[in-house]
């Protein structure tokens, strides 16, 4: 084996996974020994080592060469750079809310604690913060790197939009019947995140038996939403059916939160925990007391929103019947 | 001085895009890729072999030349490109493009 063959079986060694690689080989190697013709030609003397090595030194190191032959130099080209910059913010958002509330709810739930404690949770609730950051930025890079890769140049107009927008649609009022896909993409990440955080996977026990009596219904309610949420992502516009399952959902959705505001003892911050907690520290039973009444004032606030998100359900369906007669 | 670098850099991409006409108007009779590299730098326009070998492959992979194996003398197999019908129908509107552009940067800069 010549200089040259161990040059050309280098440059296979780096070329990136291409078909054609046992091509791209021969084609060097013919390349090559025409110019070291060439060379012996000029230097009127056949050819040997030390032209071959002032050959192969002109033509480049064996990873450059391989490299030029690349077509996707990047990780993620400039036609994906855009949108996976939305993916990334959106993604990282979510992380860090989620990453946060769980660390409140975990402050919360060890309650009765002490400053150490506190402060403890806290830097944990920051480092689980990072490092689930990190682990969701590695996630969203892998699947944009795959994308890059496996969809065809063609597919770079559906990213643009460039095609679908119209400047008209600046001055148009929004259409009231169109889906907001963002929104609904949040809802279905937020809803699964809360049907984990119901059904135990998060493993924080605030929550008593007589809670875990509506698990149930409230799983049927979240998955409801999640398959409306699905169904209008795939429809794009709100129908009529989109908004009577709406209002069926969002009513059951009170239903259930007044029971639960009906129920006492639902979470384990108890009249008689933080009784005790008061009996430990004195000071700060107003704390304590604000504490016990979060649960209540989550629900009702709970309760006010499916209230509007009812009336707006109620609102669209009326307006819908009334166009259509 | 500092400058250098810069005009390099926006040479490097004022040749890039024109590299493509270049190889197209010149692979209307077959050539392999050492051919074409002195056909071109005969005229003027040197080229990296880094460079030819890999936009060779891009417009074969997007339909503007075709290439086969042939071994013609000295038993050295050797891949020849010549231009394709669509390569033809691109290189005329390329053509007509150039010239609009030329003369205006022409008279741009006059």
């Amino acid at each position: 084996m010549n200089l040259i063959d161990k040059y050309v079986a280098e440059v296979g060694k780096h070329l990136p996974l291409l078909k054609g690689r046992a091509d791209v080989e021969k084609e060097l190697k013919s390349t090559l020994e025409d110019m070291l013709e060439d060379k012996a030609e000029q230097a009127g003397r056949p050819r040997d080592e030390a032209m071959e090595i002032e050959l192969l030194k002109e033509y480049g190191s064996p990873q450059n060469i391989a490299s030029s032959y690349n077509p996707h130099p990047y990780l993620i080209g400039p036609r994906m750079f855009p949108f996976f910059l939305m993916v990334l913010k959106i993604v990282l958002a979510v992380v860090v809310v989620v990453m946060f509330a769980l660390a409140s709810i975990k402050a919360v739930a060890a309650y009765p604690l002490f400053a150490t404690d506190f402060m403890q949770i806290i830097m944990q609730g920051f480092g689980n913060a990072l490092s689930a950051a990190v682990a969701a930025f590695g996630n969203v890079v892998i699947v944009f790197a795959i994308l890059e890769r496996v969809l065809p140049d063609k597919e770079i107009g559906d990213f643009s939009n460039e095609k679908g927008w119209d400047p008209a649609s600046l001055a148009r009022q929004p259409d009231p019947d169109m889906v907001k896909r963002g929104e609904l993409i949040a809802e279905v990440v937020f809803t699964v995140l809360g049907l984990a955080f119901l059904n135990g996977l998060f493993n924080l026990p605030i929550f008593t038996s007589e809670f875990s009596k509506f698990i149930p219904w409230i799983n049927a309610v979240f998955l409801a939403d999640i398959v409306l949420d699905i169904y209008l992502l795939f429809t794009a516009k709100w129908n009529a059916l989109g908004r009577v399952a709406k209002v069926i959902i969002e009513a059951v959705g009170i239903a259930v939160t007044v029971m639960l505001i009906r129920t006492p003892d639902i979470t384990l911050f108890t009249s008689e925990s933080l009784l005790s907690f008061i009996k430990i520290s004195g000071e700060a039973g107003n704390v304590a007391l604000a504490a016990h009444y979060t649960t209540s004032i989550t629900l009702i606030v709970i309760l006010i929103i499916q209230g509007i998100e009812l009336a707006k359900a109620l609102y669209r369906l009326l307006k819908i019947n009334y166009k259509t007669k | 001085m500092e400058n250098d670098e810069l005009v390099q850099n926006m040479l490097l991409e004022l040749r890039r895009g024109s590299l493509s006409l270049a190889v197209l108007s010149q692979l209307g009779k077959e050539q392999y890729g050492y051919s074409l590299l002195k056909a071109l730098s005969d005229q003027g326009m040197e080229i990296d072999q880094s460079t030819l070998y890999p936009l060779l492959r891009r417009l074969e992979s997007q339909g503007l030349l075709q290439s086969d194996w042939r071994i013609v003398d000295e038993a050295r197999p050797r891949r020849y490109y010549v231009i394709s019908a669509q390569g033809k129908a691109v290189l005329t509107k390329l053509k007509r493009e150039w010239s609009v552009m030329t003369e205006t940067i022409t008279k741009m800069l006059s």
